[in-house]
């Protein structure tokens, strides 16, 4: 990384100028010049100028002979007008009533730029990526990126043992470890006693469900279609598909090639039918009188800008319009784009209907999918070696029906009796699939044009074949001009982005922030990397591992880096760790934080899968909001074990989703989220305290206390333990203790209000603990849940 | 583990969260952070807070929202010329060809409906304004209003108008002006949300609303609007369960405050610092909102003013007097949901349950402010998402009619907050179809990055208008997502500089 980046942040203009060398340093034009003219010039000077118009976006273009006058003289590079305009008081460039200026420091990074010569280079995202040979590790880079920072620190100490167990089982599985999985590791003195419990997480079928819900954002998986009524929309096959998938590792590039089109390869599977859900993701509305050609091109547009912020980590909205201001993407490419979405047969209005086709039918849960997997193979196991059957290419599924039809040419065949047995129960199995939306096409493609100004009735030009910005690379020479040919280019080795938008992405999650802090952008626009090298290694990386993504993430669990204190550093001044010189810390997401109570608490149902859950909600809030024709104006909360499903499960309606959810900063899933923000309000403060659930949590997990330990200290070990994964420090333990003190004497003579504490949520209370006991461990463990011990990663 | 250095914790406070926390003076650290870019923020910036882009003539803004589309011929612009022309096919060049939804684009005949109701001119600081009789009590305050006649969009359906003009695109997935507004304006009250957002109580509930409305889109969810609600709690989760008392409560945040510091003294992140605050802020809140729903304390004469109505909770009234006393609480961002106004069939029923509803609050509103010496500072706005058709939906009789979505023109007035009081702007053809010049003749405005049509009002410019009274030029006001620097209104919007005192 060049030394320059991080002062010039901070440094004003003037130190800068006097830095011995600063001048002479040779510039570096996609990283440090194209983010100005990108930035302040190209609005007027960029891919979408005016005819005739000066253009800075090339060489070519910027050093022209313009009546005689070059924007960057080829020859003489002093002579540029470029650096009399930046300095001109009368006639400047930008102009004086620009919405944006150039800064001093710009204009000296202009200048320097200028002089050097004025040469170009490619946008780096737009280069694919190489491993650049200087190191060959996680730490390797972060370590020489630490090394050479001013203060010439290295990494920061460890963190103990017991908070890395908690950290790391978070970061893979959204829950702290297991109590005793965490006293097996502490007592572990083997070398590889934590890439022990890194594989035992990552084997855990917890690690999918985590790991599903940050593509979930990614793809704005939502239970009902978004738009007007919201209604409900049968499509959580694909999310239970995610996870499984995640859990399989499925490498990521069929990962992305069944969702984007695997109704279109050879005699597509269930799970790849399933998995094309992707496609139908977008919000969808049949309001009243809506015109079904706006809608077509409006389906199309989230569907074309998605796949944009989730592979390719750009914004193409611009192009809808017109020509990229800043990206190197046309108007027409955008279209062309967009065409090969333009071909599926889904009707551009959804009806209302929960089955909007073309819809299948598959597996209602996990569990369900599970016993649908072994009736599979227990066909093709009693199919094969039967002549004629055996070796057919029609689906498994006919074949059996001949197998067991009593008037077929197998009625005395010896494996018969047992096909219809097996056929029995696939019949009952069926009975119970569920319906999921999937992706087809079309056998005559829908005409794609550009529309003008991306109005939908102002279609315009001639008529387009399905391609790709150019920028970005060409679309392999075999591939076909459809969803298959779009996913073999996404991830092909030569993408530039695709594994770098992905793996930065994984690094955001197990880090707190991405190499590139604009996860969805990775254009001239957006951030530049922190650790350039490194980004690219990751990358290829990916693509060499096979697009392993468990291999990735446990490179990046194992590495020093992951392992450092997250103490803050007297000895480096980098606020917002963009140099990684200390462990990740974060606020953890509202899903965790609800699974992390439901867990301890020993609520937590761990069925997998299924329709969307509701738990507690306060009543009203759908009411309030719903069109009076909406099958979602009513919440009707589930009863049972229903309401301790992780969090994941719970039921996503898009214009209203659950409190605690959007409290936490969960994204709508109107659009897609690459990237949550992490507030702090006051208002979380009153659900942490107040809400039904967490009180019900709280109640039960002082309940657990009661009934495992016998002390008061024994008690207040475990709450910590549990959720801290250690014993509370003298200071916790003294104001939890005072705490408890002081809610016993409040309770031993107020029944009445024991009680009615104890009596929040479904869950049966044990009537044979002390009521004014256990209301004050109540208080105790909603307090410490909703404490940083307990909300934060550290 | 680091001891705790005052000096130290200084430095450290310098977070990406500090630079985009919220202001409590004038224009949001976090948007003055933004709008100067993140490179040039500590090479620009003034004094932290240094306020808005301009002199705000508004410090707050009340935003009246009549979702559905409230029809303009019923309430504001008068259109005698249509009586002669009742039941008769809208003349083909006045519509011109213009696309209409597919609910009326299948009948036979587009018959020119005119409005069954009585019109009075009011006197105002200008010509006049004609005020339908569904509204008596807005009528009273015509001299305070500013009432803009040429209000158009393009959106044509509920979901995406509404949309439209509460975010500045159709699709979902951008800030609401709400969001907007409190990102730019910080709150400076300790104790109650900077951004509260109330659904009043209508017969006629249709259409939906959705949290995009008052959503925070890509900003920081810090500042998506807080929904004060009439029935349950007021805020989510405001109130400590049975059996829990604001004693119990002060224990548990004393022995919460004590974890976190240790955790802060463990780790030295200033969020835990930050989170210590929302707590205390939280607590407060607690004591703060009930007050301020708390209507015992008001005089007889306030609801004489604001009508019986306002002592029940959620009603439209109620609502009006909760954001009046929001208002004198510092809250400066306040906006009241009103559905119903869809008036596809059996209007005159819908329509005057609906007027009947807000009229004598948004009076009652004005009227208050301006007796509080508050008006002058206080910007309030009125209107829906679109307007609705000249012409009948389904059966027209001259009792009962229904009238489609129109986007083509409709009514919005403001007040207060530096508009000019008692004028009207922007004219309608004979039709109520299309916007006119000032001789009657249809102007077809096409808005463009650098054109306004002078006569005509797009919301673009609606809401460059309302951030210019708040001090917040529209232009500047932005937020940089997917590489380019967001704003409400797009690369459009003017503002509307007519209709500034």
């Amino acid at each position: 990384m060049s030394p320059s980046c991080f002062s010039l942040i901070l440094a004003p203009a003037t130190i800068l100028a006097t830095i011995p060398g600063f001048a002479a340093d040779p510039i570096d034009f996609s990283r440090e010049i194209l983010p100005i003219l990108s930035n302040k010039c190209f609005a007027c000077h960029g891919p979408d100028a005016k005819k005739n118009e000066l253009r800075l976006d090339s060489r070519e273009a910027a050093t022209a002979d313009r009546d005689g006058v070059h924007a960057i003289h080829p020859q003489d590079p002093t002579e540029s007008e470029i650096l009399v305009r930046i300095h001109d008081r009368e006639d400047p460039m930008p102009p004086a009533d620009a919405e944006k200026q150039l800064t001093e420091v710009e204009r000296l990074m202009l200048d320097r730029w200028v002089r050097q010569g004025g040469d170009y280079a490619k946008h780096w995202a737009f280069v694919p990526p190489v491993k650049s040979g200087k190191h060959d590790s996680i730490d390797g880079f972060i370590s020489q990126a630490l090394t050479q920072h001013s203060t010439g620190a290295g990494f920061a100490g460890e963190a103990d043992r017991a908070t890395l167990a908690r950290r790391v089982a978070f970061t893979l599985t959204g829950l702290p470890p297991d109590p005793d999985q965490l006293a097996h590791f502490l007592a572990d003195k083997s070398e590889d006693a934590y890439e022990s419990l890194v594989d035992l997480l990552l084997s855990s079928p917890r690690y999918g469900e985590h790991q599903a819900r940050y593509w979930l954002d990614a793809v704005r998986y939502g239970d009902t279609h978004g738009l007007h009524l919201d209604n409900r929309r049968g499509i959580y096959p694909y999310r239970d598909w995610v996870v499984r998938a995640l859990n399989e590792n499925l490498p990521l590039d069929t990962f992305i090639t069944w969702q984007l089109a695997g109704d279109l390869l050879p005699a597509p599977t269930m799970a790849q039918q399933v998995a094309t859900g992707f496609v139908r993701m977008n919000p969808t509305t049949s309001e009243g009188g809506v015109l079904p050609e706006e809608f077509q091109a409006k389906n199309n547009f989230d569907r074309t800008e998605t796949l944009g912020t989730v592979f390719l980590g750009m914004t193409l909205t611009c192009a809808r319009c017109h020509t990229h201001k800043y990206d190197p993407v046309e108007q027409t490419e955008y279209y062309q784009l967009l065409a090969f979405f333009n071909s599926t047969a889904e009707k551009p209005l959804d009806g209302n209907k929960y089955d909007y086709g073309p819809a299948m039918k598959a597996p209602g849960d996990q569990a369900a999918w599970t016993r649908w997997t072994s009736l599979e193979e227990d066909a093709s196991a009693l199919l094969k070696g039967i002549d004629g059957l055996g070796q057919s290419e029609d689906p498994w599924r006919d074949r059996l029906v001949k197998l067991a039809d009593p008037d077929g040419p197998y009625k005395s065949h010896t494996a018969h009796a047992k096909a219809q047995a097996l056929r029995k129960r696939i019949d009952e199995a069926e009975a119970a699939f569920t319906t999921t939306l999937i992706a087809k096409e079309l056998e005559t493609p829908r005409p794609t044009q550009v529309l003008m100004r991306g109005e939908y009735n102002l279609p315009t030009g001639e008529r387009l074949t399905p391609d790709v910005p150019s920028v970005m690379g060409d679309l392999p020479a075999d591939a076909p001009r459809n969803r298959v040919g779009l996913a073999q280019w996404l991830t092909s080795d030569e993408h530039p982005l695709v594994a770098r938008v992905l793996i930065n992405r994984v690094w955001q999650r197990v880090f707190g922030d991405g190499l590139v802090r604009t996860p969805e952008d990775f254009g001239a626009q957006g951030e530049q990397p922190t650790h350039p090298d490194l980004l690219d290694w990751l990358a290829v990386e990916l693509q060499e591992s096979g697009w392993d993504l468990k291999h990735m993430l446990r490179l990046m669990v194992t590495s020093t880096t992951f392992k450092q204190s997250s103490s803050r550093r007297r000895d480096l001044q980098d606020p917002e760790n963009r140099l990684f010189g200390r462990g990740p810390s974060y606020r953890l997401d509202a899903e965790v934080l609800r699974d992390v109570a439901l867990w301890a608490s020993e609520l937590l149902d761990p069925s997998m899968g299924g329709e969307g859950v509701k738990p507690y909600q306060p009543s009203g809030i759908w009411l309030a909001m719903a069109h009076p024709a909406s099958n979602t104006k009513k919440y009707e909360r589930d009863q049972g074990r229903k309401l301790y499903r992780r969090s994941l499960y719970v039921y996503w309606k898009r214009t209203s989703p659950h409190p605690m959810m959007t409290l936490f900063d969960a994204p709508s899933r109107e659009a897609s989220c690459v990237r949550r923000s992490r507030s702090s309000t006051s208002l979380q403060s009153l659900a942490l305290f107040n809400e039904t659930q967490r009180l019900e949590m709280a109640r039960m997990l002082a309940q657990r206390l009661l009934r495992e330990r016998t002390s008061d200290e024994e008690r207040m070990d475990l709450l910590f333990t549990l959720l801290a994964c250690r014993p509370p420090t003298e200071v916790e333990g003294r104001a939890c203790g005072d705490l408890l003190q002081a809610m016993k004497r409040r309770y031993q003579n107020d029944d009445a209000s024991a009680v009615a504490l104890l009596s929040q949520g479904d869950a049966p209370r044990d009537t044979t603990l002390n009521p004014a006991d256990h209301a004050a461990w109540a208080q105790v463990a909603t307090t410490v849940l909703a404490s940083d011990i307990a909300l934060l990663l550290y | 583990m680091n001891p705790y250095h005052p000096h130290f914790e200084q430095r450290l406070m310098m977070t990406r969260r500090q630079l985009f926390g919220r202001s409590a003076l004038g224009l949001g650290t976090a948007a003055m952070a933004n709008l100067l870019g993140p490179s040039m923020a500590s090479e620009n910036a003034g004094p932290a807070g240094t306020g808005t882009h301009h002199h705000a003539t508004a410090k707050r803004v009340i935003y009246l929202f009549m979702s559905g589309g409230p029809s303009h011929h019923d309430t504001w612009d008068y259109k005698p010329k249509m009586r002669e022309m009742f039941g008769q096919d809208l003349p083909e060049h006045v519509r011109d060809g213009q696309r209409i939804t597919g609910m009326t684009a299948g009948q036979k005949t587009l018959p020119v409906c005119p409005s069954k109701y009585r019109f009075t001119k009011q006197e105002n600081n200008d010509s006049g304004v004609w005020v339908s009789e569904l509204l008596p009590h807005t009528a009273t305050v015509a001299k305070d209003l500013c009432v803009v006649h040429s209000t158009f969009t393009e959106a044509i359906n509920h979901d995406p108008a509404i949309t439209y003009i509460q975010t500045g695109s159709q699709i979902p997935g951008r800030p609401s002006l709400g969001a907007w507004l409190s990102y730019g304006l910080g709150s400076p009250n300790e104790n109650l949300p900077g951004y509260v957002v109330m659904h009043a109580q209508s017969s006629f509930a249709e259409q939906s609303l959705f949290g995009r409305l008052w959503g925070s889109g890509f900003l920081p969810s810090d500042y998506q609007g807080v929904l004060m609600r009439s029935q349950g709690d007021p805020v989510l989760y405001l109130n400590n369960p049975a059996g829990v008392t604001r004693q119990d409560r002060r224990a548990q945040l004393d022995a919460l405050v004590a974890i976190n510091q240790a955790q802060h003294q463990r780790f030295a992140d200033p969020e835990v610092l930050s989170r210590i605050k929302q707590h205390e802020m939280a607590y407060r809140m607690q004591m703060s909102v009930p007050e301020l729903m708390d209507l015992s304390q008001e005089s007889e004469s306030t609801f004489a003013l604001y009508g019986e109505e306002a002592r029940k909770p959620g009603t439209f009234s109620a609502c009006c007097l909760n954001a009046r006393r929001l208002a004198e609480r510092g809250v400066r961002n306040i906006q009241i949901f009103h559905r119903g106004w869809d008036a596809h069939g059996n209007l005159p029923k819908e329509h005057e349950s609906q007027c009947k509803d807000v009229d004598q609050g948004c009076a009652a509103l004005i009227k208050d402010l301006k007796q509080r010496g508050m008006l002058e500072d206080t910007l309030v706005v009125w209107g829906g998402e679109f307007g609705r058709t000249a012409y009948c939906q389904g059966r027209l009789t001259p009792e009962n009619y229904g009238r489609d979505h129109h986007p083509r023109c409709f009514t919005v007035w403001m007040a207060g907050g530096g508009v000019k009081p008692g004028i009207t702007y922007g004219k309608t053809d004979d039709y109520g179809y299309n916007i006119a010049d000032a001789d009657g003749n249809p102007i077809l405005p096409q808005p463009t990055k650098d054109h306004w049509t002078p006569g005509t009002m797009h919301i673009h410019d609606l809401n460059a208008t309302i951030l210019h009274l708040l001090g917040i030029d529209h232009r500047r006001l932005t937020y940089r997502y997917q590489g380019r620097d967001f704003r409400l209104t797009d690369i459009h919007g003017r503002v509307m500089k007519e209709l500034i005192a």
